[in-house]
């Protein structure tokens, strides 16, 4: 049975109470004004978890909601005065605990508010019992809305009410949550956020062409999360802001014949400084993300010992994303980027293409995959145990060097063997990571405690961080013992024969 | 899901409204709540203004040819629901007789609607029988209300013996006064004496109120039409009480 209905627009909510009541005994329970907001993250969490999330106020209460957007069902819901921006700062309890693995370390955002006025009706049976709840809900600029809330063991009632909205009256069933409506009105939709690549290729492509236009997506996606990094509303926007300026150097260093030798040398310098003024902000950010599994590692007795690390952290990383955020507003980095927009709407080109088959981009990604893959055999193949970090560092960039090229152009290959193949590279990319974070990591909290030397810092503090200093060490050292195995994986033979088969064939 | 029931061979005495004002604020609190009138009389269903009937009757039910969750009653209170009476609930006794373990019915009833809800209280009729035998049975938890006399005292004694002797292990009495006046000096003496012998006694009573004998006029629970009352608070503090027994 449908529960929730839209009246026609010509039917006012007094009508339909009206008509009701004309053939059963109601009751009005209540009738108030309402705010309601809808919260979700900037990347449509929430609404791809099949939740929409309701912040209701009115004079009687305030009240944070869960539904589930394709059943209506209610999953959770707590009295709220104020909507915290993560899910950690909510109250234990079912709110949360649905919140938090969803969301992550996004912030909820507020996405649209609704005004209108809502009744509560009462049917009751002759014995004065109640046998059916319904609200009314008239919104300002939306048709109105009918929900019906049927009591257990009573379905009848339900059943005749149905059918009389509907034949009589012309309500219509509806089971899209209100919000989309309250969206549409504003010309949005949801989900219109995703950090995936999303811009389509064809084979045929000229090499410039698709380029330009897998630019033109990274470029929006800069501007995109530019503000809310300026904002600093949560650390996913300058993570995602890093990788496409990680994704357009990637490109850029693969470009140098679509582009002229003076804008490249430009855009380059560009990009790097841009990778360069964030890198900070963005390491003490993962630091902080971080820093509740650092906590557990250390032995129960000391873990309180680490707090002020945490609180010379937030520190820290306020002052830096502040001077972030004034290089963001910079005048070098507005104009830079306005031009390099300009340049990729520009009409190409002058230098006409060399040859017809060169000139595609499903060639240009052929090679460019292979050469790059290549590069990843020799330089992984001559690593043993005597060879210097840097030697894992250098591999480690020319792997994700390939694994951009084999996303950008993902879609000119067989979908299944390109995902399977980006699969082998990702696990190989796993250690080499996390090699490199350890690395990384140890060193600047060496780095910090010099800093936290300067500013009457309990011994106890040094000590702790001694502790995770040592653990980093531990765990750098299994990553690189599991760099070998992991490597031999990859370069199997039959991993080996795949990508030939898929981007060297032209060889 | 616990199992409550409001057991006394005495009749008049305060299971019903025990019942539903426990259940009610049980509901208040959060816990998916039922209450099942077994008294064929059918106050507690009265009291929510529901039918006393059900389809098919008690044959139909113990036969096994409906589950109980499809007799299940919405009541006007949130979390709170309820299985009415049926006038042919006189004759339980003689179809649990019919059974092969008449005893386990209950308890086999109830048992598919474990992860509905939270509590369930049964609404006993005053008697000792082959039902009463089965409610120990399904029962967690036997809350017997008792008016401070000398007699109610004997008759608690044999009821607890009844429980231990039997195979009634897991039940666990605990009993409370109920219809206390404070004023009469019998109540008083007799209640000391008995907190001193029974230590699962709780401590809380529920006073004699003329607001709770207007519960037939206002069919609701008390709380629902007098919530500032002495009563009132006597049953919420129950409530609390028989909680945090359970959790020992
Ligand atoms: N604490 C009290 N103060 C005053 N009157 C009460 C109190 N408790 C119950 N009563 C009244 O006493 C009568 C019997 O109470 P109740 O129905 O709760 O007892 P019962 O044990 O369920 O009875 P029965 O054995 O008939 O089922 C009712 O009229 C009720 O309103
Ligand atoms: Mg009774």
């Amino acid at each position: 049975m449908a529960t929730h209905f839209e009246l026609p627009a010509n039917l006012t909510a007094e009508a339909l109470f009206a008509s009701l009541n004309d053939k059963y005994e109601t009751h009005l329970v209540s009738n108030q004004f309402f705010l309601k907001t809808y919260y979700d993250s900037f990347d449509w969490r929430l609404y791809k978890a099949d939740l929409t999330c309701e912040f209701n106020r009115s004079k009687q209460s305030s009240s944070f909601t869960l539904i589930n957007r394709k059943t209506n069902e209610l999953v959770a819901s707590t009295i709220l005065f104020d909507v915290p921006s993560f899910s950690r700062q909510f109250n234990p309890g079912k709110v949360r605990q649905t919140l938090e693995p969803i969301l992550e370390m996004r912030a909820l955002l507020p996405i649209c508010t609704l005004e209108g006025e809502t009744s509560l009706i009462n049917i009751v049976n002759k014995d004065g019992k109640i046998v059916l709840n319904l609200l009314i809900d008239e919104f300002e600029l939306l048709n109105n809305r009918l929900t019906l809330l049927p009591v257990k063991g009573y379905n009848k009632v339900a059943e005749q009410i149905v059918e009389m909205v509907t034949k009589e009256l012309g309500l219509s069933a509806v089971d899209r949550p209100v919000l989309l409506d309250a969206l549409k009105l504003q010309g949005r939709k949801p989900k219109s956020y995703s950090s995936k690549l999303t811009f389509q290729l064809t084979p045929e492509m000229p090499t410039d062409v698709a380029c330009k236009s897998i630019f033109t997506h990274l470029l929006s996606a800069i501007k995109i999360n530019e503000q809310g990094t300026i904002a600093d509303i949560d650390s996913e926007f300058l993570h995602d802001f890093r990788v496409a300026v990680r994704r357009t150097r990637a490109l850029l260093s693969q470009a140098s014949h679509v582009l002229p030798e003076e804008a490249l040398t430009r855009y380059k310098d560009f990009f790097s400084w841009l990778g360069q003024i964030t890198g900070e902000t963005r390491d003490l950010d993962v630091y902080l993300l971080n820093f509740e599994q650092y906590k557990k590692k250390l032995p129960a007795v000391i873990r309180q010992s680490i707090n002020p690390l945490q609180h010379f952290l937030l520190a820290k990383q306020k002052k830096s994303q502040k001077q972030l955020a004034k290089k963001l507003n910079s005048s070098k980095y507005m104009t830079t980027l306005a031009e390099w927009q300009k340049y990729l709407q520009a009409i190409p080109h002058e230098n006409p293409p060399e040859t017809e088959t060169q000139s595609t981009i499903k060639h240009f990604a052929d090679q460019r995959i292979w050469k790059t893959y290549k590069q990843i055999i020799k330089k992984g193949g001559g690593i043993d145990k005597h060879s210097p970090p840097e030697a894992l560092h250098n591999l480690r960039k020319t792997c994700k060097k390939l694994r951009y090229l084999m996303e950008f152009f993902a879609g000119l290959y067989p979908e299944r063997r390109i995902a399977t193949l980006i699969k082998y590279l990702k696990n190989l990319q796993e250690v080499l990571g996390s090699y490199q974070d350890y690395a990384v990591q140890q060193q600047q909290l060496q780095q910090f405690s010099e800093e936290m030397q300067r500013i009457n810092t309990p011994n106890k503090t040094f000590l702790a961080m001694g502790v995770l200093i040592q653990d980093f060490e531990v765990r750098k050292g299994k990553a690189r013992d599991q760099f070998s195995s992991e490597f031999s994986i990859f370069n199997k033979s039959e991993t080996h024969s795949s990508f030939h088969t898929l981007f060297g064939a032209g060889k | 899901m616990k199992i409550l029931a409001l057991y006394r061979i005495k009749g008049g005495v305060g299971k019903t409204s025990s019942a539903v004002n426990l259940a009610y604020n049980a509901a208040l609190g959060g816990y998916r709540t039922l209450v099942w009138d077994l008294d064929p009389q059918g106050a507690s269903t009265y009291y929510f203004r529901i039918k006393p009937k059900i389809k098919g009757g008690s044959k139909d039910l113990m036969a096994g040819k409906r589950d109980l969750d499809g007799l299940i009653k919405g009541t006007d209170f949130a979390n709170l629901d309820l299985i009415p009476a049926d006038f042919s609930f006189r004759n339980l006794d003689l179809l649990l007789d019919d059974k092969k373990h008449p005893t386990q019915q209950l308890k086999k009833r109830l048992s598919p609607l474990a992860k509905d809800y939270d509590f369930v209280f049964l609404d006993c009729p005053p008697s000792i029988s082959l039902l009463s035998e089965a409610v120990f049975k399904a029962a967690d938890v036997l809350l017997s209300p008792v008016i401070p006399t000398t007699l109610s005292l004997r008759t608690l004694a044999q009821l607890n013996a009844f429980i231990n002797d039997n195979e009634f292990k897991n039940t666990r009495l605990i009993p409370f006064f109920s219809m206390v006046d404070r004023r009469k000096t019998l109540h008083k003496a007799i209640m000391g004496e008995v907190l001193a012998d029974y230590p699962d006694m709780l401590k809380t009573a529920v006073p004699y109120a003329s607001e709770i004998e207007r519960m037939g006029l206002e069919r609701k629970p008390l709380p629902a039409y007098k919530d500032k009352s002495r009563a009132a608070d006597a049953y919420s503090e129950l409530w609390q009480e028989i909680l945090t027994q359970m959790k020992t």
